[in-house]
C-alpha cells in the first residue's frame, strides 16, 4: 500500500468537512489570498508526512512516547495561537534595524531566543531538495512549511527545556524549604568530629530524606540507611533518587528481604534492619558501609534494640565507620547515653499550634460494664459543628483502641450522620482492604467532614493530611507475648505520654489544630513515659537464633539498650533446643544453621526445609505463605450467611492450613480459567489481597529454597505461546499500561466521596457487579502478565488431588514445623456445645477452638473416632478409648483476647506425630507404656505391636535425621555450584518415604491420654531401681552412648529414648517381666546380622545401628551410582508413591499415568 | 576526609547548585542535539529516555556562570545574565526590554 493510499483513506474519514471546503475553495478559487491559504493548512491534518521528516532520524523525541504526543498538542496550540495573532494587527518591522554594540541583532527575532537544535538528516534533505527519497510527502508541505515546522519544533524544545529546568529548581528550593535544611553545615560538622550522632527531629523536618544527601555531599560514598518498615526504603529509595537527580540512575537504591535494586554505584542504600543484621553474619564489621544511618529508632522495634546493641560493639572495632541515629523528638537521652554522651541535634518539626483540651469521660452509673459508650465521642462532633463554619475546613480523627471500639463508635457516628448530614464516617485499621484503607485520603465534598475512626495505625504509619480535630481514646490494643505459655495476649492498655504526643500531633501538620482527650490530666500524668519497646513483648526465638549465628555465644549477655526478661530469653533458648536448632550446650545445630539463614521464623523454615526433604514443596510453600499473613477470610462477623455458604467448598476437614489450601489453589483455578476471581473473593467474603500477597511470598520462599540449595534448579522452561495467546498477552500489557496511566491521572487528583442516604460509596469508583471487566482490574493483569498461568494450574490440580497418603505426608512435614505446638482434646468435648470445646497444651489447659477454624462449626470431626471393633470395650480400659485414630490438633499460636484461642488448627494422627517430633519418650520395660516430652502417654496394649512400633520409632527417626545431616551438607557444599543430591540423600529419602508411609498406615491400637504435671512426679522408677531391672543389658553396653538414665531410671538410649524407666502402667500382662528378660533369636534389618537378644539389647542396637545408615555398603555404593546414572539420563523422572502397590517408585510423568492405569485397568488377579 | 573535585555548576545568581555532566555544544549522550552556546548540561533525570537539561551557562558580557532561569538570565543570540541586561537595556531589541519591564514589574509586585 502506498503512503499516498494511506493518507486519502486517512483523509476520507473527514470527508464532509473536507468536500465542503473544496467546493468553498472551487467556488472562489481565483480570488484565493495568500492569507485564506495559511489559514485552511494546518499541519495538524499532515502528521502522516511530517512524521516521516522529523521523526525518523532522531532519537531525542520518538514517536509514540509521551513527549511525542506532548509535542503535537503544542503544535495545536501553537496554530490556535498564530490564527489569533493573525486578526491582530502585525507590527511591521521590514526596515533592517543593524546590531547593537553587544553583537546582537536589534531586529527581534524571536528565534534568536532559542539556543538549541536537533539535528536531524530527513530534514536537511528535504529543505535542500524539496522531497524525501524514500517516502512521499503531501504536496501542501512546502520548503517554507516545513522550515516554519521545523521552527516549532525548536519552539517546543525550548518550552520543554524550561519545563526540565523549573522542574530542577523546584526540587532544590523544595529541598531547601524544609526545616531541617537550616541544620545541614551544623549536621555535617557534628558528623566530621563525632562518630555517632543523635538526630531528633519530628515528622515533616525532612531527616529521613535529607540526611543520607547531606552525607553524600560531604563525600561519604557508602552510606547505609535502616528502615524499620519495607514499604518505606522503597519509597525513600525513589523519593531521594528523585531529590538527586537519579531517579534513573542506582547511585540510591533499596534492598529488603527479596527484592533489592542495589548496584556497583549505589552509594545511598536504604534497607531494612533486619537485612543489614543478616549482612553481619557474613561482613562482621559492616565494612561494606562507611556510615550507618538508623532511622526511626524511637520506634523500637525488636531489631532496632538488637541493631543498637551490635552497632555499640562495632564502633569499638571500626574507629572510621559513622553512626547516626535519627528518632522522633522521644526518650533521646536514651539513645545518646547508650552511645557513651553523643552529641544530639534537635530539629524543630513543623507543626502548627494546636489548642488542648482534657474532657474525661464521666462514667454513667447505668453503663454496661466493658461496653464503648459513643456518646462522649457524638458530644465531640456535635461540638465541632457548633463551633466551627462548615466553610471552613478540616477533618476529624478519632484514636480508638481496637476493632469492635471501631465498629461500635463507627455504626453510632453514621446514625448521628445521616441526621446532619454533614459528616463522612470513615474506619482505618489494618484489617481492611488496602482500597478501603485509601478511601481515607479521599476528599470530603465541600460543607462536609470526614470523621475517621482509626487504631493507632493513624499514629505514625498512615500520615492523612487535612485532620484538624483529634479525639484521642488514650487507649491502645497491644499484643503482649507470653513467652512461658507461647502465648499472645491481645490487651487493652493506656497509651504511653509519647504516643499521646504523638495522637495530638496529628491535628498540626497542615494547620493549626485541636486535641481532645477524653481523660483527666491526672491519668495523663500517670502514663508511662515510653510505649514498651517490642524486644519485651514478642517471643525472641528468631533474635537468639540470629545471635548465636552471629557468633554472639550467650545471648543473656548482649548489651541491650533494654534488655527484656531473662526468662524470656531462658524460654527461647529452650525452645530453640526444643525445635533441634541448638545443640545442648547452646552451639547451632545444621538445621539451626539454615535456619538462622531463612528470614522466616523457625516453624515456617523448618516447614519450608522438611519441605524439600519430602519432595512436597509447592503445597507447603502455599500453607507456609498463607500462614505468614493475614488470613484471607474476613471475620463471621462481617460476613454474611451466603458468603459462608459459599464458602463451604472450600473448607477442608482436616483443618484450617488445608482451608487455605483450598481456597488459594481455587483462586488459582478461577484465574487461570479465565474468570474474574475479585467478583468470586466478593461472593464468598475473601480478602483479594492476600492471596496476591501469599503468591508473592511463595515465590519468595522458593527464592529462598532456590538460593540455600533446597530447590532443584530447573531452568525455566521456555513458553510457547500460539499467536491467538501472543495476541491476548499484548492485548493484556496495552490494556495494563491504560489502566496504569490512568490510575495515576486519578491518584493525582483525589476522589471525592459521596455523601450518600444509605452508606458513603466513591463517586466515580467502580462497582464490582455492574463493572465486572476482569479487565478493569490492574492487581489481575499484573499477575496475569507476570505469573504462567498454566503452570500456577497445574501445581494447584496436584496438590487438589491429594491421595490420603499425601493428606499424611503433608501433615507430618507441617507438624515438623509446628511441634511442640500440639493440643489434646478435654476428654468432655464430647457432652459439651460448640463453643466450650476445650484442648490443652502442655502448659496451658482449656484453650478454646477460635470461631474463625473450621472445627469451631464442625466439632464432631474432633471426637473420639470408635475403630471398627467398637462394641469390644476392655473392661480395665477406664483411661480412655483404644483405639487406631486418635488425633491431636496442632495450632499456629494461641491468642488470649477475652479467652485463650488456638489459630489455625490442624489436625493430625496423635502416635505419629507425638513419637516422631517429641524431644523425650520415656516407656517401660515392655514398651506398652510411652510417656512423650512429660505429658502425653501412649499405651499400646498388645506388646509385640507396641515393640514393632518402637522400631519403627528408632528407624525412622534415625534416618531422618541422616537424611537432613545429609542434604543440609550437600546443600551447604552446593550453595554455589550447582545443586546434586547425592546417591546416598536419594537412598535414604526412599527408605524414609516408605517407612513413613507404612508408619503413618499403622492401624495399632492405642490409648492416648494427658498426665498431669503433678502425676509426672510417680511414674518413673527412678535411679534406684535401675539395677534390677536392667542388668541384662548393662553388661552389653559399657562402650555405647547408652547410659543409665541418673533421675528416671531405665537406660537412655539416644538423645530422645529411654527405655524401662516408666512402671507398668497396670493393664500389661502379668508375664510382661518374664518376657523382657527373655532372650531371643533376632536378625538385625539394618545390618543383616544375627544375634541373640533381650529387647533393651535389641533395641539399644537397634538405635546405634540405624544411626550409622548413613553409610553404605561398597555394594549399595555401586548400585546407587548405576541408578543415579539412569535417572541423570531421565532428568523427568520424579519419585512417585503408589498407594496400590505401597511402593516409593521413580517414573516420569507419563510413566504414572501408564503406572496408575495397570491398577485402574481391570482388578489384577 | 573525602573530597573529590566535582564538577558543580553555580549561578552566581541564585546560588542553584548543581553537579553537571558535561560542558559544551555537543553533549556526547544526546548524539542528535546541538547547543547554540558552551553550557553546562545534565543528563535529564526526569526521563530514562535520552534527554539533556541544560542548567546554564557564562554570560557572555560579565562571563560569570549563570543559571538558565528566566529569573537570571536570558538568551538572545548569546547568553546574558540579567545584571548585564539591565546594564545594558538600551542595547537589546524593544521587545526584549518590555519582557525585563514586565519581568521587574512582576517581581516588585510579588
Ligand atoms: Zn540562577
Ligand atoms: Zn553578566
Amino acid at each position: 500500500m502506498s503512503d499516498k493510499y494511506k493518507d486519502e483513506r486517512h483523509s476520507r474519514r473527514h470527508r464532509p468537512v473536507v468536500e465542503n471546503e473544496r467546493r468553498f475553495q472551487e467556488s472562489r478559487s481565483h480570488g484565493r489570498t495568500e492569507q485564506d491559504e495559511t489559514r485552511e493548512f494546518s499541519f495538524l491534518r499532515h502528521k502522516h508526512s511530517l512524521n516521516k521528516i522529523f521523526f525518523r532520524s532522531q532519537d531525542f523525541i520518538r514517536r509514540g512516547s509521551p513527549e511525542y504526543d506532548d509535542f503535537w498538542l503544542f503544535v495545536e496550540k501553537y496554530e490556535t495561537f498564530q490564527q489569533k495573532a493573525k486578526t491582530k494587527p502585525q507590527a511591521s518591522s521590514s526596515c533592517h534595524l543593524g546590531d547593537s554594540s553587544l553583537g546582537i541583532p536589534l531586529q527581534y527575532d524571536k528565534t534568536n531566543r532559542i539556543n538549541i537544535s536537533v539535528q536531524n538528516k530527513d530534514v536537511e534533505d528535504f529543505l535542500r531538495k524539496g522531497r524525501l527519497a524514500d517516502a512521499e510527502i503531501a504536496p501542501e508541505l512546502t520548503v517554507d512549511r516545513v522550515k516554519e515546522f521545523r521552527n516549532i519544533f525548536l519552539y517546543y524544545l525550548d518550552f520543554q527545556q524550561k519545563q526540565k529546568f523549573n522542574k530542577l529548581k523546584k526540587v532544590k528550593s523544595d529541598q531547601e524549604n524544609l526545616p531541617i535544611y537550616q541544620y545541614k553545615s551544623e549536621i555535617v560538622d557534628m558528623i566530621r568530629d563525632n562518630q555517632v550522632v543523635v538526630i531528633a527531629g519530628d515528622t515533616g523536618c525532612g531527616k529521613s530524606t535529607q540526611v543520607p544527601q547531606y552525607l553524600l555531599q560531604a563525600g561519604f560514598k557508602k552510606i547505609a540507611c535502616t528502615q524499620p518498615r519495607r514499604i518505606a526504603c522503597v519509597s525513600l529509595s525513589k523519593r531521594v533518587g528523585y531529590e538527586t537527580l537519579n531517579e534513573y540512575g542506582t547511585d540510591v537504591a533499596f534492598q529488603v528481604r527479596f527484592e533489592k535494586t542495589k548496584t556497583q554505584n549505589t552509594k545511598i542504600l536504604f534497607l531494612t534492619e533486619g537485612l543489614l543484621l543478616r549482612q553481619m553474619t557474613s561482613d562482621s564489621l559492616l565494612s561494606m558501609y562507611d556510615v550507618i544511618v538508623i532511622d526511626e529508632v524511637h520506634e523500637r522495634h525488636i531489631h532496632t534494640d538488637f541493631l543498637l546493641g551490635v552497632l555499640q560493639c562495632l564502633i569499638h572495632h571500626r574507629s572510621d565507620v559513622k553512626v547516626i541515629l535519627m528518632s522522633a523528638t522521644i526518650n533521646i537521652h536514651l539513645f545518646s547515653d547508650y552511645f557513651h554522651d553523643a552529641p544530639v541535634l534537635k530539629v524543630p518539626g513543623r507543626l502548627y499550634p494546636i489548642e488542648m483540651e482534657f474532657c474525661p469521660i464521666i462514667k454513667d452509673r447505668d453503663e454496661k460494664h466493658g461496653k464503648l459508650d459513643p456518646s462522649p465521642y457524638l458530644r465531640i462532633m456535635q461540638r465541632i459543628e457548633k463551633k466551627y463554619p462548615k466553610s471552613e475546613r478540616g477533618d476529624l480523627l478519632i484514636f480508638l483502641s481496637g476493632l469492635s471500639e471501631i465498629m461500635c463508635i463507627v455504626n453510632a457516628a453514621k446514625m448521628y450522620a445521616q441526621e446532619t448530614k454533614s459528616w463522612i464516617i470513615l474506619p482505618l485499621h489494618s484489617a481492611l482492604s488496602v482500597e478501603e484503607q485509601e478511601k481515607v485520603f479521599d476528599i470530603a465534598p465541600p460543607g462536609v467532614r470526614k470523621c475517621i475512626v482509626s487504631t493507632n495505625i493513624a499514629e505514625t504509619s498512615v500520615t492523612i493530611d487535612g485532620v484538624r480535630f483529634i479525639v484521642d481514646s488514650g487507649k491502645v490494643k497491644e499484643m503482649s507475648f507470653d513467652s512461658k505459655y507461647k502465648m499472645q495476649r491481645l490487651e487493652e492498655f493506656w497509651i504511653s505520654r509519647a504516643s499521646a504526643e504523638q495522637r495530638k500531633g496529628r491535628a498540626g501538620r497542615t494547620g493549626p489544630g485541636v486535641c481532645y482527650r477524653l481523660y483527666h490530666e491526672r491519668e495523663y500524668e500517670a502514663f508511662q513515659d515510653y510505649t514498651t519497646p517490642e524486644i519485651k513483648r514478642v517471643p525472641l526465638d528468631s533474635l537468639v537464633l540470629q545471635m548465636i549465628s552471629m557468633g554472639l555465644p550467650d545471648p543473656r549477655k548482649f548489651p541491650f539498650i533494654e534488655a527484656p526478661s531473662i526468662e524470656s530469653l531462658e524460654n527461647s533458648v529452650l525452645y530453640l533446643k526444643d525445635q533441634g536448632a541448638l545443640y545442648p550446650d547452646e552451639s547451632l545445630t545444621p538445621i539451626g544453621l539454615m535456619l538462622s539463614k531463612l528470614p522466616v521464623d523457625v516453624v515456617i523454615g523448618k516447614m519450608l526445609i522438611m519441605s524439600s526433604i519430602f519432595h512436597m514443596i509447592d503445597p507447603v510453600l502455599s500453607i507456609a505463605a498463607a500462614m505468614s499473613v493475614q488470613s484471607p477470610f474476613t471475620s463471621k462477623i462481617n460476613t454474611d450467611v451466603d458468603s459462608m455458604a459459599a464458602r463451604k467448598s472450600l473448607e477442608s476437614d482436616n483443618g484450617d492450613p488445608f482451608t487455605l489450601l483450598n481456597a488459594f489453589d481455587e483462586w488459582i483455578q478461577v484465574k487461570a480459567d479465565g474468570m474474574h476471581t475479585r467478583k468470586w473473593c466478593k461472593r464468598r467474603g475473601l480478602e483479594e489481597q492476600r492471596f496476591y500477597e501469599m503468591t508473592k511470598l511463595k515465590k519468595q520462599f522458593k527464592d529462598l529454597l532456590r538460593d540455600h540449595g533446597l530447590l532443584d534448579k530447573v531452568e525455566d522452561q521456555p513458553q510457547y505461546l500460539s499467536s491467538a495467546e501472543r495476541r491476548q498477552k499484548h492485548g493484556e500489557r496495552k490494556r495494563l499500561g491504560e489502566l496504569k496511566r490512568e490510575k495515576r491521572k486519578e491518584s493525582k487528583r483525589r476522589k471525592v466521596l459521596k455523601l450518600d442516604d444509605e452508606d458513603y460509596q466513591i463517586s466515580d469508583g467502580e462497582d464490582d457487579d455492574n463493572n465486572d471487566e476482569g479487565s478493569n482490574d490492574i492487581k489481575d493483569l499484573e499477575f496475569r502478565l507476570s505469573h504462567d498461568l498454566k503452570q500456577l494450574q497445574e501445581t494447584s490440580n496436584q496438590s487438589r488431588h491429594f491421595t490420603l497418603h499425601d493428606v499424611n505426608l503433608l501433615k507430618i512435614i507441617l507438624s515438623s514445623g509446628l511441634y511442640p505446638q500440639v493440643s489434646i482434646a478435654d476428654d468432655c468435648n464430647t457432652f459439651k456445645s460448640t463453643s466450650e470445646q476445650a484442648f490443652h497444651t502442655k502448659n496451658k489447659p482449656f484453650v478454646l477452638l477460635h470461631p474463625t477454624s473450621v472445627f469451631s462449626y464442625k466439632p464432631e470431626l474432633l471426637h473420639p473416632k470408635h475403630d471398627l471393633e467398637q462394641g469390644k470395650h476392655d473392661p480395665t480400659d477406664l483411661k480412655g478409648h483404644l483405639s487406631n485414630k486418635h488425633e491431636l490438633l496442632t495450632f499456629v499460636s494461641i491468642l488470649e483476647t477475652n479467652k485463650p484461642y488456638l489459630i489455625n488448627t490442624m489436625r493430625v494422627p496423635a502416635l505419629q506425630t507425638v513419637t516422631l517430633f517429641s524431644n523425650y519418650i520415656d516407656t517401660n520395660s515392655t514398651c506398652t507404656r510411652m510417656i512423650c516430652d512429660s505429658w502425653l502417654e501412649i499405651v499400646i496394649p498388645d506388646e509385640e505391636e507396641a515393640q514393632t512400633i518402637m522400631s519403627s520409632i528408632i528407624q525412622l527417626r534415625a534416618t531422618w535425621q541422616n537424611l537432613l545431616k545429609l542434604r543440609l551438607e550437600d546443600t551447604f557444599l552446593a550453595m554455589e555450584s550447582e545443586r546434586k543430591i547425592s546417591p546416598r540423600a536419594r537412598r535414604l529419602e526412599r527408605t524414609l518415604a516408605s517407612k513413613l508411609s507404612e508408619f503413618l498406615s499403622s492401624d495399632v491400637r492405642y490409648k492416648l491420654r494427658r498426665v498431669l504435671p503433678a502425676e509426672m512426679k510417680n511414674v518413673y522408677l527412678g535411679p534406684d531401681r535401675l539395677s534390677e531391672i536392667n542388668t541384662f543389658s548393662l553388661k552389653s553396653t559399657s562402650v555405647k552412648e547408652s547410659k543409665p538414665h541418673p533421675i528416671k531410671g531405665g537406660v537412655q538410649f539416644n538423645e530422645y529414648l529411654t527405655h524401662g524407666c516408666l512402671f507398668d502402667d497396670g493393664t500389661a500382662s502379668a508375664v510382661g517381666d518374664f518376657t523382657v528378660n527373655m532372650q531371643r533369636h533376632w536378625t538385625c534389618p539394618q545390618c543383616d546380622v544375627s544375634m541373640i537378644v533381650n529387647l533393651s539389647e535389641r533395641l539399644e542396637h537397634e538405635v546405634m545401628c540405624q544411626t550409622n545408615n548413613i553409610t553404605v555398603t561398597p555394594a549399595q555404593l555401586k548400585a546407587e551410582e548405576e541408578e543415579d546414572k539412569a535417572s541423570q539420563m531421565n532428568p523427568l523422572r520424579k519419585s512417585y508413591f503408589c498407594p496400590d502397590c505401597d511402593q516409593q517408585l521413580h517414573l516420569t510423568m507419563t510413566e504414572i499415568l501408564k503406572h496408575k492405569k495397570l491398577h485402574t485397568s481391570g482388578p489384577s488377579n | 576526609m573525602m573530597t573529590e573535585a566535582v564538577k558543580e555548576f553555580l549561578c552566581y545568581r541564585c546560588n542553584l547548585k548543581i553537579k553537571y555532566d558535561y560542558y559544551g555544544k555537543k553533549p556526547p549522550f544526546a548524539k542528535s542535539i546541538a547547543i547554540g552556546e558552551e553550557c553546562y548540561v545534565i543528563k535529564d533525570p526526569f526521563t530514562s529516555d535520552v534527554g539533556i537539561i541544560n542548567l546554564g551557562s557564562h554570560c557572555s558580557v560579565c562571563q560569570r556562570s549563570v543559571c538558565a532561569s528566566g529569573d537570571c538570565s536570558i538568551f538572545y543570540c548569546k547568553r546574558f545574565c540579567l545584571q548585564c541586561v539591565q546594564e545594558n537595556i538600551e542595547e537589546f531589541p524593544i521587545e526584549i526590554r518590555q519582557e525585563i519591564k514586565d519581568k521587574s514589574l512582576r517581581q516588585t509586585n510579588r
